[in-house]
Parts: C-alpha cells; structure tokens; sequence
C-alpha cells in the first residue's frame, strides 16, 4: 500500500527535524526487529538502510546539526576493541553512549548508529556517540560525524583490493580529519610511523604508543611499513612491539616516534587476562587488569584512555572502567563446547595474525587448529597475505589442523608450504561442518584454536550461540 | 640430484605488497623436495650484488612510493643483473618488478620512474585499477598451461618488439586491459619473466615453478628434468583460484581506488 510506505511519509511530513528523526527511529527499529525475527541477524544493518530512507539526511541531522559529541574510531586493525573501550569508559563516568556495538561499520552501520542518539519522538537519548568506522567509508560520511574525537589505531595492509594501496588510505584518513569541528581532538598511534606523520598541521593531536624496555615482536621483511614517512629511508627500531609497530626512528632525516601523550609502561599476562600500567603525560600512572589476552589489548585501551580524556573522562575512571571490559566477539574470546577449551580468533591480515598466534603460542601444544578464511565484499577476494602470515611458528605445536571456507584450498597449499604434517590437514570448505568436525576431533579437554575471517567467524560465532556454548572458560 | 640452486631476493623488504615473497618460498620448498640444495640470499636497494652468483633472481611487487626507492636502489645493481641475465641467470618478476624491468614507468600523479631496460615496454599510470582475480595462458619449454592469480595494477602497459608477452589473456585484464597480452618477456628467448599476476603466483602454478628451477638449473648443472611432485594441494588452490576468477569474468572485485582520492604527500614536521 502506497500511501504507507515509508518513501511517502519522507515526502509528506512537514514536521520538525528532530519529530522527522523520531520516526525514521521508529521505522529503522521495526525494520531491525522484523529482520531478527525474521532470522536475518542482529538487524542492525538493516534498521540503518530503513531509517536513512525515511530521513536520508539522518546522519547529518543526529551528529553534525546537534554537536553531538561523536568519537569516531578508524584505522585497520583494533577499531571493534578500542570502542569498546572508549564506550565502557564514557559509561562508567555517567555519560549515556550510543555505540555501533554490534562492530557494523560501514555507512548504514553508521545510520542504525544516529537512529540510537534519538528516541521515537526525536529527542536526545545520548550524550556522546562512539563510532567505529570503516577506513573507507569514514571519508563519505566526514562532514555528517563531524567527529569531535578521531582516534586512528594503524594502517597495515588489510584488503589492498578494496583500498589499493596503503598511502591512499593513510591520505583519506588525514582528510577526513581535516573535516573535524574547531577544537577536536586527533589521536593518532605514535608507534605506527604511517599513523604518527597524519595531519602534521592538526592543531591537537596526542600521540599514543608503547614504552616498553624489551621487544615483542620482530620485524620481518614482510613488515607493513618500515621506511620512513619523509624521505623513504628503512627506519631503526628501538623496540618493535607488533609487526612494524615501536620505537622507531629514522637514521636518514631524523624524523623519530613523537613523544608519547599516553604510553603504556609494562603489560603481564596472567590467566584471566593482562595487567597494563599507563602513563599519562604530568598525571600519576593508573594501572589496569583487562580481562583479555594479546598485545593489541595494549594499544586499544590506550587509544581509548586518550579519546575519553579528550571528552573529560579521568585516567583513572577509565583505567578501571576497562576492567570489566570483555572481548569483542571472537577477540581471543573463550569458550568450552563438549568438554573442549575453544578460542575463537578474527584474523584478517599478516598484523593481526601476529597477535592471534602471539596468543596461541601460549596455549598448551598438541592443540587442534581450525582456519576458516572466504572471499565476500567484506573479506575481500585477495588473501595473498596469507603467505606473510609466520604459519611456521605454530607447525609444531598442532596436532591436527582443518582449513575451511571458500579459500580453504589455498590455506591447505600455503600450510603445505609451510612445511606442514600434510596428513594431519583436513580440508572442509563448509564451515559450519568444518567447526563441527574440527570440535569433535578436539581429545576431551583438549583446546581447539579457531582463526577465522570476519564473515565466516560470525557463523560459527552464531553457531555457538545457538548451541548455547559462550562462556567464557576464565568464568568457571 | 648433487645440484644446488642459489636464489637471490631482490629487494624484499620494499617490494613485498601482496605476499609475493610466497614465490620464493615456492622455490624453496619444490627444488628442496627434490633434494636440490637451496640457498636464498636477499639483496635490498643498494645493496651490492655479486653477477655470477644468481642462478634466479626474483622481484615482487610494491605501491609506487616503494617503487620510487626500488628504482634508485636499482641504478647500482642494474649491470650486475643484466650480466647474470647474459650469463645464463633466470629473472622473474611480478608487477612493480615487470614495470621495473621497463624502460619507465609513468604514474599518474609525480615524476617519472626510470627502468631498467631489461624489457621492452613501457607503462603509464591509467585511471582505473585492475583488480580481479586473472588466468592466462603460457607457452615454456614446448608445454602450454593456464597460470592463475590476481591481479592489482592501475598502471597500463605496452610491448615494444623487443618483448614477447609472458601469456595471453584468459579472464582478466593482462597488460592494459586491451590487446589480450599478459606479462612479458624478452623476444631473443633470455629468461626474463615478467607478470602482472600475484597470488603469489608460484605456489599454486606449479608447473610454472618448475620450468623456471629448470632454466635456472641449467645455467650450472646444464640441462634437467625435474621428475613431478604429487601437486594435490597445489592443484586444489590452483582450481580454487581458476574457479574464482571465472565467476568473477569482467566485474571487478573491488571498490574504486579513486573513492580514497590522493595519496599522503609525505612531510616532514
């Protein structure tokens, strides 16, 4: 029926913008539940692409026309685990956050995100709005974010056949920064030489890196982004901490890491999670106990001191805000299934590959290791960074291994190659049977470290949950 | 077999975008099957490079501000690699390096990038990207197979008579989207090989792998046969591969680079 379409009812309502928001929240909000009970997901999408049709300006007129506090977060790696960060600590200072929790961030994400600001009858229902973005869509949508915080947590290469080259997504995320209101803050990631050269005119930007005496990684020749942003020349590391991430300098020009805003100081490991000390420019360190595991922990919780400082959230709030702050789905999130010690892993290029198996090395040997990697316009279509991926620190430590999903035949040619037990590879394209299999091949109080892609993590992730298998294993 | 198969990696820590360094390890891991010892040295800009010790010289690909330092770090090691081409030494390249081994390379935006010389042809920065995963098929050695990859180039390229193309064009776009060519190669027959197609190509193209440890072999040992590996795995991501790009047939995977606008301009603080 036409004349209660949607579409009709953008035509006809002269009322003000902010009844005009109300409505389009309620159209989004039917939309995003039809789609749950309709067995399409968490909907979140999908309330986005309704509510954009009622009131296609629904981004501009929910944060940029309100000067809404927004703290937008972009950047390769880390965006998901920083906003959860970002937003705990907001909450835990009293603010009312809206946040694109469900990790939806590409342009409608970002619309089902404004609809959240409003209630049915148009009014502010947020004070602040946390708002991962897609390093692509992030430059579209610039001016309607307006974001009053930009948090940029690294550039390595993730989908060169959707972005092209590095260097065009470093210069987009510098222009989108150029578009922030008078008085915004940019926090940018010191230790990512890329990262620490956007801006340079930006009239406040706070650098946030890694003080460390020792080294956690190492650079290979692999590495993302080891020349100097000036003059090219190969830089000198200090301390390499995650892939090209540390201490760098450069012996050509002399251009070095910027002096830190907030540095992480020391970081332990324990069972339950990881224990990081802070510093925070003049103020007296705050530690903090986060119960997550790998060392991008560090650099997301720093990331996200540095924001909700910028909006007047204290260290100290913050520090202990993160303590309760769990990982996002399949971060090195944990579970037990049938008597197994599952962990689920997202991985989706070489940088945060290094971290999972940072992690999985620590697990007990002789574990089962499922590896789900597909092709989707989410995923991408290349995955020849597989071959950048150190498969050969895990070899020995597996004892049976099953590769999955659309790229299952490349992941068993590059673990060949790796050189690889070949007998003990299972190849199964079906990932859901791949997860099942791979579980019931797990000894009985065995672990079974799943590295997967986004799109099929998310349907194992559902499988589990319908399972109802999603506690965590450190809760027991 | 006795024989051993020295490798040199050219620039490895610039010219390394796509997982091309997979190509080595390829030839690493078939020739050490066979019992070929292998020995790997890796040569970055500048670096000296010795014209006798290279049975096959590998080059990866990498973004233009990588080909920028690639190109200068090249002027000192240009004799040596055209010498150990003269002698007998195999050269294999991909993208950047095909654009390397070219006369120029001119971008879109900057200055020109001088080549080697090596091949002739010529590129020009071209307003959309290629981006898609590629087939083409190659004639080596009296055999003919269909070599699969992906392929991410927004440079077009031309061959002068002086080059052959490494193949022809099967799905994909090859050397400029236009005459059908893919790659090249040098018209007098010397083993320079260039293409466009990443993956890394070597991995899952086995037998294209194998012809260039051959030729490289024959600079020492003079010629061999390799005997065939089993190549389950191999063939599985090679069909995987073939299967994507014929379902992929002229629509591009990917968003238009140009929806990021302009690169960076690098600045000092």
């Amino acid at each position: 029926m036409r004349g209660a379409s949607p579409d009709n009812a953008r035509v006809t309502t002269s009322t003000a913008p902010s009844a005009r928001l109300g409505l389009a929240r309620a159209a989004g909000r039917v939309a995003g539940a039809a789609s749950r009970v309709g067995g399409r997901g968490g909907g979140t999408a999908i309330s986005g692409v309704v509510a954009a049709w009622v009131e296609p300006d629904i981004r501009r007129r929910a944060f940029a026309d309100r000067g809404l506090p927004v703290i937008a977060i972009s950047g390769s790696n880390g965006k998901t685990t920083t906003a959860g960060f970002a937003a705990a600590a907001l909450r835990s200072a009293g603010r009312r956050v809206a946040a694109n929790a469900a990790g939806s961030n590409m342009i409608q994400g970002i619309s089902a995100l404004a609809l959240d600001t409003v209630d049915v009858i148009g009014r502010r229902r947020a004070d602040v709005a946390v708002a991962e973005v897609d390093e692509a869509a992030l430059l579209a949508i610039a001016d309607e974010l307006r974001p009053r915080v930009l948090v940029v947590t690294n550039v390595v290469r993730d989908q060169l056949d959707r972005f092209g080259e590095l260097y065009a997504t470093a210069g987009a995320l510098e222009r989108a920064a150029e578009r922030q209101p008078s008085g915004g803050t940019l926090v940018l990631c010191a230790d990512d030489p890329l990262v620490a050269g956007i801006a340079p005119g930006h009239p406040d930007r706070r650098f946030v890196g890694l003080d460390l005496p020792e080294s956690h990684d190492r650079i290979t020749s692999a590495a993302d982004s080891i020349r100097c942003p000036a003059c090219r020349t190969a830089l000198a590391y200090r301390t390499v901490q995650l892939g090209h991430l540390g201490d760098w300098s450069c012996p050509g020009c002399g251009l070095a890491r910027p002096p830190l805003d907030v540095a992480v100081t020391s970081i332990a490991r324990d069972a339950d999670g990881t224990e990081i000390t802070f510093r925070f420019r003049d103020r007296a360190a705050v530690a903090s106990h986060i119960p997550q595991l790998g060392l991008h922990v560090a650099y997301d919780a720093a990331l996200a001191l540095a924001a909700v400082e910028a909006l007047g959230v204290t260290p100290k709030t913050a520090a202990r805000a993160f303590e309760a702050v769990r990982p996002a789905w399949g971060r090195l999130d944990a579970f037990e299934a049938l008597g197994r010690h599952v962990i689920l892993a997202f991985a989706k290029n070489p940088m945060s590959y290094r971290t999972v198996i940072g992690v999985v090395e620590t697990l007990p040997p002789g574990l089962d290791l499922l590896l789900v990697h597909a092709s989707s316009p989410v995923d991408g279509e290349d995955f020849g960074w597989l071959w950048d991926v150190e498969y050969e620190r895990l070899r020995r430590l597996v004892a049976r291994t099953t590769v999955s999903g659309s790229k299952a035949g490349e992941l068993a040619n590059r673990l060949a190659y790796a050189d690889w037990p070949m007998p003990t590879v299972t190849v199964e394209p079906d990932e859901i049977a791949a997860f099942e299999a791979a579980l019931r091949n797990t000894p009985d109080g065995g672990t079974l470290a799943v590295v997967s892609g986004y799109s099929p993590l998310r349907r194992i992730v559902e499988h589990a949950q319908r399972q109802g298998w999603t506690r965590h294993f450190w809760e027991s | 077999m006795a024989a051993d198969l020295r490798v040199l990696h050219l620039h490895p820590s610039v010219l390394n975008v796509a997982g091309d360094g997979g190509n080595v390890l390829a030839i690493q891991r078939r020739a050490g099957w066979r019992g070929i010892g292998v020995e790997v040295r890796r040569a970055d800009p500048g670096e000296a490079i010795d014209p006798a010790w290279s049975d096959l010289t590998v080059i990866g690909g990498g973004q233009d501000t990588e080909m920028r330092v690639a190109s200068e770090g090249l002027r000192g090691q240009a004799a040596a690699l055209r010498a150990s081409v003269e002698g007998g030494a195999v050269v294999f390249a991909v993208c950047a390096g095909l654009q390397l081994l070219g006369r120029v390379y001119i971008p879109s935006a900057g200055e020109a990038i001088e080549g080697l010389g090596m091949l002739d042809l010529e590129t020009r920065g071209g307003p959309e990207r290629f981006m898609q995963h590629a087939a083409c098929r190659v004639e080596l050695d009296d055999e003919a197979e269909t070599v699969v990859g992906f392929e991410n180039h927004s440079g077009l390229t031309e061959l002068g008579p002086g080059a052959m193309p490494f193949g022809s064009v099967l799905l994909g776009a090859g050397n400029n989207g236009r005459d059908g060519t893919e790659g090249a190669r040098p018209a007098d027959g010397s083993s320079v090989f260039a293409t466009y197609l990443h993956g890394p190509v070597l991995p899952k193209n086995p037998w294209l792998t194998d012809r260039l440890i051959e030729r490289a072999l024959a600079r020492r040992h003079g010629a061999v046969r390799l005997e065939p590996l089993p190549d389950e795995t191999e063939r599985r991501a090679h069909d995987e591969a073939l299967a994507a790009a014929e379902r992929a047939r002229g629509r591009r995977t990917a968003i238009r680079a140009a929806t990021l606008g302009r690169p960076a301009a690098p600045r000092r603080r």
